[in-house]
């Protein structure tokens, strides 16, 4: 009960962040030139006028500019996230049809990207200036500098092409209907390049941070006195180090929620992914306001909730912190 | 001194002030190794590197050198970096320090907004920045600014937070200076140092956010960036890859050149943590 | 790509030639699944509301229209099966075909094909409001006859040509009732073709399955057609490769790629089939800057650039130079005699450019340019490269404004906020249907792809209306010919590069590019070996 209301009170705190990013966007996109009639007229390759003033009224788009965001917020409030000029269906539709590739990748390049970090940085921490730290570092150094982008492509070249290892793009195999395991291991199997070349950025970021808060709570007193007592290295770390290592890890995940859709527009236009980066992408393309806005809100939503758990997980693992803090 | 001696100890910071230093040296002297115009017609396109003497490291699918544009390049994406990051460190600071000295009220109102900033994924801010104000090498570099000021604003804000409450603050307050004159003067050069550093971080940030726009052509096409290679070498990433693999390489090398210089940097400002290490 | 040996443009041309002969006396098997590249996702399928190739790909195999092109591409009836027109040309009759029944099971009528025109071509159809603005009625006197009244001479020639793009049928009463634009059958489309629609998931595919009920016995010979959404054309070609797709229309592949996977045995990558999808290249020109409104610098510009050099290099075996705004393959129209061209000449460029009276200033430069090249194809963006690095050698500095597609249309043909533009002009099977509205006055501001050039030609309009009214075929040519004539004297705009979109067969599709609309066309002959 009281998660629920601390949930409420958080979702109400951020109410006018909420309204000031949608009503900022849609002004901003104003601002750009042409509209979702110019960019239908662009893929039609051809119309005339008539044909075009006909579909701004069709669009909605015959209105003033404050009209059409008055209109938006009515709407917003009893959640409807209103029609997409692309798809011609409700925004809420196709962002839940584009939303399980997304998340699926992102969970996933995450998931990689924490592990991994944990293990390497503790790894790293442990043999701090041998040679096994400086040669994890150094590939921390030089994931954290890659572009994403370029790994990717590189990656296609590689393992697709020339290894044929995985498949050069695309979510599933659809010339096969595949059910059940075979389903999820060909998904599974479309995912990893994909995964690796999201994820490669955010797991430099968490072996640095891993590596460095586990030096500082090493040479914490506590730790010591663990030693001192005989306890073996490996029950030092596992029991007492970690836990408390683990705290700025943590505080990392909600803070990378809102870099990782960012960075999944560029991932799903390389690997042809039918996610929401590549939706978003789409719809300022052709100035779908509509659905903007949504993908907007929803990943808005998406940052809020994480960030919310993440507290909720700091605070069980930190017990010096209530909750209400 | 200590500092810059402390710097100079650590080999990863010397090779990266080294890395740096060759980029900016391939900036400044492009003009002096490749003569002429990166982006005219050099040759025929899609050469292999070394297939001919004339072009090093082979020619585009545009008949452009690519070891000029490299070098030529390299001054693009330096100056977008400094530019973009100085932009993103100016906006954030003042946003910062004005939300940290005065509180309260203030501070709510201006917290708000970045964190408005910081809940948009900063990439789709980009995309419609670039498609309001258009694709030119001077609206690029401001919209990269725009979106990469917020942590900036952040560390700024939680610097002066902790600055204002200290005793020479209150001395100056007793001595009637104005505020604008304690913030800048007095609280600002103390509260620099870590902001400086992770400048570091927003310089190779910036330069990443501009190759992946080129890559996604929209970037400004008028210009040699690296970025723009990449973009171009997708349509032949079968057979002719190494188009866009070539400045990706130096597009590596020129962030772990940055990144370095800044690890550089934090562990000789922060004695504390330089002696973990 | 160091440009195709002539051994291999000598190869390409003639596998382009051999197989429909070599593979004539195979019988069709039946079955098998038809996956296809779909490139840009379409906001709708209906092929009776929208004229485009990326509607057709997937509508075209689903609906039908009054007529097709045949091998020779001659029309040929598929939902009319006869036709006879008035000596004046103002009424022309369409005799119906009997026993073909909607994907409902639904008859199809004469009612149907009045709804359709007058509904959807004369006020919705891009392209179809500007071919059927002089329609009046479309009189139904019995379920298998419609008769299509026009107040001004309608010549059948342009008719019948159009008819294949812009006479696609769709069902009256699932239309009838509520916003057409709104009817969800317009993502989910009801027709009387081959292949009955099953399902659209955005992002993902478009699959149909065979018609049992489909009017031609025997067809279609394919169990199902899956449309894959591929956005990135690397993806695709990775794919065809793969195996899993088997055909990629329009150019939708890079041009590296299409060239590789036509040298590879498994694969054809031809311009057979899409001999009425016919492109130039346009160098469009704003008279609002004064700079170009001299003839002289607009025929130095032309002069400045190598065009047949650009094509070898940059484009291979698939373009080849234009001559005018009607393309070589339009046998009807394409004039005999010679029209006045402008060959590769910079020392003539410089001459004009001096003779108008810009001279080289600092750093050689004469003047500076912007080009605006529309976002749509990678020609498109290696032309403009070209037409910046060319321009550079004369003195004249050109700065390339990158615009996304909606960007574009906007900036240049409605705020006129450009000094080079350069794009498609795309030729649809008449020059009245899409190529005067290139140079004739009067459009509208803001209507893409016409005159909004700041710039009028009486003379020029008047050839051009006269010829969308002649009924007589050999006077219409003539006055074509004279059309071409003057443009290419006047030069408001440039094109000098003609391309055939080229499709990417996996070999084992039979009966493909059997006609030269075949990636548009219905497929109800297409079978693959095994």
């Amino acid at each position: 009960m009281k998660v629920l209301t601390l949930a409420l009170r958080r979702l109400a705190a951020s109410l006018p962040t909420l309204l000031l990013i949608i009503a900022g966007m849609f002004l901003l996109l104003q601002l750009a030139p042409g509209d979702t009639v110019d960019a239908l007229m662009a893929q039609m390759g051809g119309g005339d006028p008539a044909l075009a003033a006909d579909l701004r009224r069709f669009y909605g788009l015959d209105v003033g500019v404050a009209a059409q965001l008055g209109r938006y917020m009515m709407r917003l409030i009893t959640l409807d996230l209103g029609f997409s000029a692309i798809y011609g269906k409700p925004v809420a539709t196709v962002i839940l049809e584009r939303l399980p590739p997304t998340i699926l990748l992102m969970a996933s390049a995450q998931s990689f990207a924490f592990f991994f970090g944990l293990v390497l940085g503790v790894l790293a921490a442990r043999r701090v200036n041998r040679w096994p730290d400086t040669l994890i570092s150094t590939l921390g150094l030089i994931f954290y500098a890659t572009p994403s982008f370029w790994f990717g492509l590189m990656a296609i070249v590689v393992f697709s092409v020339y290894l044929q290892w995985f498949p050069p793009g695309g979510f599933s195999d659809i010339t096969q209907s595949l059910t059940g395991l075979a389903a999820v291991l060909d998904i599974a199997k479309h995912l990893v390049l994909p995964t690796l070349t999201l994820g490669l950025i955010f797991l430099a970021i968490y072996l640095r941070i891993m590596r460095a808060s586990m030096l500082e709570v090493l040479s914490l007193d506590f730790v010591r006195t663990a030693r001192a007592k005989g306890l073996s290295e490996t029950r030092v770390v596992a029991r007492h180090v970690l836990r408390n290592a683990m705290l700025p890890m943590v505080t990392l995940i909600g803070l990378q929620a809102g870099t990782m859709l960012g960075g999944s527009v560029v991932v799903e236009s390389v690997f042809a992914l039918p996610g929401l980066g590549r939706l978003a992408y789409e719809s300022v393309v052709q100035r779908d306001l509509n659905t903007l806005l949504g993908i907007v809100f929803v990943s808005a939503i998406l940052v809020i909730v994480i960030n919310f758990l993440v507290d909720i997980l700091y605070a069980r693992l930190d017990p010096r912190i209530t909750a209400g803090s | 001194m200590r500092a810059a001696r402390a710097y100079l100890r650590s080999p990863a910071a010397v090779i990266g002030t080294v890395i740096l230093l060759a980029v900016v040296v391939m900036g400044v002297g492009a003009d002096w190794f490749y003569p002429g115009d990166p982006l005219g017609l050099a040759g025929r396109p899609l050469q292999w590197p070394g297939q001919n003497p004339r072009f090093s490291l082979g020619t585009d699918s545009s008949g452009r050198d690519i070891a000029a544009q490299i070098f030529h390049g390299a001054r693009v994406s330096l100056l977008i970096g400094f530019v973009a990051t100085s932009i993103a460190v100016v906006i954030g600071i003042a946003i910062g320090a004005v939300a940290g000295f005065y509180g309260g009220a203030t501070d709510t109102v201006l917290m708000r907004v970045t964190e408005a900033f910081q809940t948009l994924p900063n990439f789709i801010l980009l995309l419609v920045l670039v498609a309001v104000f258009g694709s030119t090498i001077e609206t690029v570099t401001i919209a990269i600014g725009i979106v990469s000021w917020p942590p900036v604003a952040r560390l700024t804000r939680a610097e002066f937070l902790s600055l204002r409450t200290r005793d020479f603050v209150q001395a100056c307050r007793v001595q009637g200076l104005s505020d604008v004159h304690l913030i800048l003067r007095e609280v600002l050069p103390n509260a620099l140092p870590p902001v400086i550093v992770y400048a570091s971080v927003v310089m190779a940030v910036a330069i990443l956010l501009e190759s992946a726009l080129a890559f996604l052509e929209l970037s400004d096409p008028n210009v040699p960036s690296w970025g723009n290679l990449i973009g171009l070498g997708r349509n032949v990433l079968r057979t002719e890859w190494y188009v866009s693999a070539i400045p990706g390489v130096a597009i590596l090398l020129t962030i772990l050149g940055v990144s370095l210089v800044g690890q550089g940097l934090n562990d000789a400002l922060n004695p504390r943590l330089a002696r973990a290490r | 790509m160091t440009g195709p040996t002539r051994r291999e443009m000598l190869l390409l041309g003639a596998t382009a030639m051999i197989p429909t002969a070599a593979f004539a006396q195979e019988t069709p098997q039946r079955g098998g699944v038809l996956t296809v590249h779909f490139a840009t996702e379409q906001r709708i399928l209906n092929p009776s509301l929208q004229a485009s190739t990326g509607v057709y790909i997937v509508g075209g195999k689903i609906q039908e229209a009054l007529v097709d092109l045949d091998a020779q591409g001659q029309p040929i009836g598929v939902l009319a099966e006869s036709w006879e027109s008035a000596p004046d040309g103002k009424t022309h009759t369409f005799h119906l075909r009997r026993g073909v029944t909607w994907h409902d099971g639904k008859p199809f009528t004469s009612t149907d094909v009045a709804f359709t025109a007058m509904e959807m071509w004369k006020k919705i159809l891009n392209y179809g409001t500007t071919l059927q603005q002089f329609l009046t009625e479309v009189q139904t006197p019995d379920p298998h006859t419609a008769v299509f009244k026009y107040e001004k001479p309608m010549p059948q020639g342009l008719l019948l040509r159009a008819l294949p793009d812009l006479g696609y049928v769709s069902p009256k009463h699932v239309y009838e009732s509520g916003d057409i634009r709104q009817n969800p059958a317009n993502t989910a489309p009801v027709g009387t073709g081959p292949f009955k629609f099953v399902t659209y998931e955005r992002g993902q595919h478009v699959i149909a399955d065979r018609n049992p009920n489909y009017w031609r016995n025997g067809m279609p010979y394919l169990d199902r057609v899956v449309w894959r959404v591929i956005g990135d054309r690397a993806a695709a070609a990775a794919q065809m490769e793969a195996g899993q797709i088997l055909f990629s229309p329009y150019s939708s592949l890079t041009i590296a790629d299409m060239q590789r996977l036509g040298r590879d045995p498994r694969f054809e990558a031809t311009t057979r089939g899409n001999e009425g999808n016919v492109r130039t290249n346009t160098l469009e020109f704003n008279f609002r800057n004064p700079i170009l409104a001299d003839i002289r610098v607009r025929k130095a510009l032309a002069h400045a650039l190598n065009v047949p050099f650009f094509i070898e290099n940059f484009l291979g075996p698939f373009a080849k130079p234009g001559t005018g705004p009607i393309p070589s393959v339009s046998t009807d129209y394409y004039p005999t005699e010679p029209m006045p061209q402008y060959g590769y000449d910079v020392a003539q460029a410089n001459r004009l450019l001096d003779e108008a009276g810009h001279r080289r200033g600092a750093g050689g430069v004469r003047f500076n340019l912007r080009l605006n090249p529309a976002p749509w194809g990678e020609d498109i963006a290696l032309w403009s490269t070209f037409i910046q690095q060319s321009l550079q050698q004369v003195g004249v500095r050109v700065e390339i404004v990158r615009l996304d597609a909606a960007g574009f249309l906007r900036t240049v043909y409605n705020d006129w906020n450009f000094d080079l533009a350069t794009g498609w002009h795309q030729y649809r099977s008449d020059p009245a249907v899409s190529t005067t509205v290139w140079y004739r006055s009067g459009s509208p501001r803001g209507a893409p792809w016409t005159n909004q050039w700041g710039w009028k030609d009486d003379r020029i309009d008047g050839i051009i209306d006269a010829a969308a009214t002649e009924v007589d075929p050999v006077k219409r040519k003539a006055l074509y010919a004279d059309f071409v004539r003057a443009a290419q004297t006047e030069l408001p705009l440039w094109m000098p590069i003609e391309q055939i979109f080229v499709s990417v067969f996996n070999k084992r599709i039979r009966n493909a590019g059997n006609n030269p609309r075949w990636a548009s066309s219905s497929w109800h002959d297409t079978w693959l070996a095994s």
